[in-house]
């Protein structure tokens, strides 16, 4: 059974969505601060994390952090603040995913479900390894190198990464990579942005030059040598 | 009409005392210097006169004179005219024939009876002075002394002070056009930093020490900034703060409805009745929070990029269990325009959500091109819109007649309202007719820039 961390400070939300969650068929456990909630994961890793923003002590951003220096854990902001430049923070922070309270529990499943769906998929099919120069993609491994050397990405980055390689030099538009990175039939094209920002500091070697994954103004991006 | 701008008064009000004292100014030394070369000039005409009278009464003073003669002696110079009056009979030089005219009668008599006498008159060859010199024997000698080299000299003078005088005007004019910009400069910092602020930098003031004699505007207008820009971060946090009170709750009824609902087999027929109108009440509640946070949230700019506005319209057609086929895209079947799709989904949504409550369902959805805008229409089948609820129902909280008579109370109200801000960040409109046929046609018009 897919086990889900709940760290949220809010008893009733964090009783009501466990409940919820449970009906849907996950096993949930609870946790009311961030410190508790990263112990639970070093403790007993779950598959998926949900993380409120507003904590009390280590605040939700901190806690993003923190979860994903460890490993590549999906984690998916639940939160009331709608505010740009929150969603963005949360996403830079590392979350693969936001969403804004109140959010029905079936929304909540089919997005948790895309998520491991994400995770477990492998999208392309065997391809030793997509060489862009001196950045090499290995779909199968899951392995991203860039001259010779291991770049630590996250599930949704390589996923993100593996689309684009697919298609070399061939402008995708973020409505289109919601849809095949996230599954979303549309949604916030922000978190296209800022998964993209966060790939270029791993794999650019000036991300604000970017030589690989550039811009296409008004478009989207692509993925060039 | 229009008062003129102060920078206008201004210099006008120069120019007008420019022209004022100019003017007089040169009227002034235009009346002393002609009064003083005419004086000079008539001083001299007396004298050439008597002179000439003097050799005139010398070649009279022989037994038999020879008038002609004694006149042709005389040195009269290009502009003096010598004539003689003896017993009734005029005399002058061949060349000066036909002159007689000039000499005024009121002179002639006063000559006559014995006195020097001169008068100013206006000849065919221009004006002149005429002296006459009463001689001995019943004679009187006159002189026609031209004045033109004068009067023209005196037009030289008036033309060039009428010129300097127009000169000192528009340098007045000038001057106060010159002295405004450099008194109102402060004034475009001022309009500078309302620019900015306006623009939403709320950070933008202005330094009171680069211009002491404003210190006061400077201050109270960074006093202003400081209000506003204290007023607007108090409306953002009590809105952020409503919004995070509002959603919170919500959320936790959101989650324990929807597990009411997921056990309602197990239930009562009572219990599931209530629990049906709470799922109903709690989504509706949710939905109206959403969209007034959403309305009251005033800030978001608009972010254009392309989208696949047909591809977009018929999902939500779709999600609305409508067929496809009622998406109808102007020349062809794909569109894709620059607008915000988080914004445009909304207002599809809304139109098709109201069309579906109010008038039976949509039957057409237009994706059309106007040459500087994006045309959206969306019909419906139903009653219509009264024209004189055609405004008024993208108000907020204004539901449809139809829809209250029939107790029907599922829209949260908010929903064309919302439509409309949409249009309008985008810098369009929404408005709504009659559709061929019956029925409502909602158009919405976003401009392909932002203007």
């Amino acid at each position: 059974m897919e086990q889900v961390l709940l760290i949220e400070d809010d008893d009733r939300i964090r009783l009501s969505l466990t409940l919820g969650l449970e009906d849907e068929g996950y096993t949930v456990r609870g946790a009311a601060t961030a410190e508790e909630g990263l112990r639970e994961q070093r403790r007993a890793p779950a598959d998926t994390v949900l993380v409120d923003l507003m904590l009390p002590g280590v605040d939700g951003y901190e806690c993003i952090r923190q979860l994903r220096a460890r490993d590549s854990v999906p984690i998916v902001v639940v939160s009331a603040r709608d505010d740009t430049h929150d969603i963005v923070a949360a996403l830079e922070a590392g979350a693969d995913d936001y969403v804004v309270k109140p959010v029905a529990v079936k929304e909540l499943s089919a997005r948790l479900r895309a998520l491991r769906r994400r995770a477990r998929a492998s999208t392309v099919a065997a391809v030793p390894a997509l060489v862009f120069d001196d950045l090499e993609i290995r779909p199968e491994a899951g392995e991203v190198t860039v001259r010779g050397e291991a770049v630590a990405v996250t599930r949704t980055e390589f996923r993100l990464l593996c689309e684009l390689a697919e298609h070399p030099g061939r402008v995708l538009s973020r409505a289109q990579l919601l849809e095949r990175v996230w599954e979303y039939a549309y949604g916030d094209e922000r978190l296209v942005d800022v998964h993209v920002g966060r790939l270029r500091q791993k794999i650019e070697d000036d991300p604000a030059a970017p030589r690989h994954l550039v811009t296409v103004r008004g478009m989207g991006y692509k993925l060039q040598r | 009409m229009r008062r003129p701008g102060l920078r206008y008064r201004v210099a006008a009000a120069f120019a007008a005392g420019a022209l004022a004292l100019s003017a007089s100014m040169a009227a002034l030394s235009y009346e002393f210097t002609s009064q003083a070369l005419i004086a000079g000039r008539e001083r001299n005409a007396l004298r050439s006169a008597y002179l000439d009278a003097s050799v005139v009464h010398a070649g009279l003073s022989t037994e038999r004179p020879d008038i002609p003669g004694a006149l042709r002696t005389l040195n009269t110079g290009s502009t003096r005219r010598a004539l003689l009056h003896r017993e009734g009979r005029w005399y002058a030089r061949a060349a000066d024939a036909g002159l007689t005219d000039a000499i005024p009668p009121g002179l002639q008599d006063l000559v006559e009876q014995g006195e020097i006498s001169m008068q100013r008159v206006s000849t065919d060859s221009g004006p002149a002075v005429v002296v006459g010199v009463p001689l001995p024997s019943s004679s009187g000698f006159y002189v026609i002394d031209s004045m033109r080299e004068l009067d023209q000299t005196l037009r030289t003078l008036a033309l060039v002070l009428t010129l300097v005088a127009a000169g000192t005007t528009a340098a007045g004019a000038g001057f106060g056009w010159y002295l405004t910009r450099r008194v109102l400069r402060p004034l475009d910092t001022v309009t500078a930093a309302a620019r900015e602020i306006t623009a939403g930098d709320l950070d933008a003031r202005l330094d009171p020490a680069t211009e002491p004699d404003l210190e006061r505007l400077t201050t109270s207008f960074n006093e202003m900034v400081d209000q506003l820009s204290a007023r607007l971060e108090r409306d953002r946090r009590f809105a952020a703060d409503v919004s995070h009170e509002l959603r919170s709750p919500l959320q936790t009824l959101s989650a324990a409805t929807s597990v009411l609902d997921r056990h309602r087999d197990r239930l009562d027929d009572r219990t599931a009745t209530a629990v049906t109108l709470l799922s109903g009440e709690v989504t509706r509640f949710q939905r109206l929070v959403t969209d007034l946070l959403e309305l009251a949230r005033d800030d978001q700019p608009v972010r254009r990029a392309p989208v696949d506005v047909a591809d977009l319209a018929r999902e939500e057609c779709q999600a609305r269990g409508l067929p496809p086929e009622v998406v109808r895209v102007d020349g062809g079947s794909a569109a894709t325009w620059s607008i915000d799709r988080r914004r445009f989904a909304q207002i599809l949504g809304n139109l098709l959500d109201n069309a579906e409550r109010h008038g039976g369902g949509a039957i057409a959805v237009r994706l059309g091109q106007a040459p500087d805008a994006f045309v959206l229409e969306v019909d419906d089948e139903g009653p219509g819109v009264r024209p004189e609820d055609r405004i008024a129902i993208f108000d907020r909280f204004v539901r449809g007649r139809a829809a209250s008579a029939r107790g029907d109370s599922d829209g949260t109200g908010l929903g064309l309202a919302l439509v409309a801000r949409h249009a309008v960040a985008h810098g369009g409109q929404v408005t709504v007719t009659d559709r061929p046929g019956g029925g409502a046609r909602f158009r919405v018009e976003l401009p392909r820039t932002q203007p």
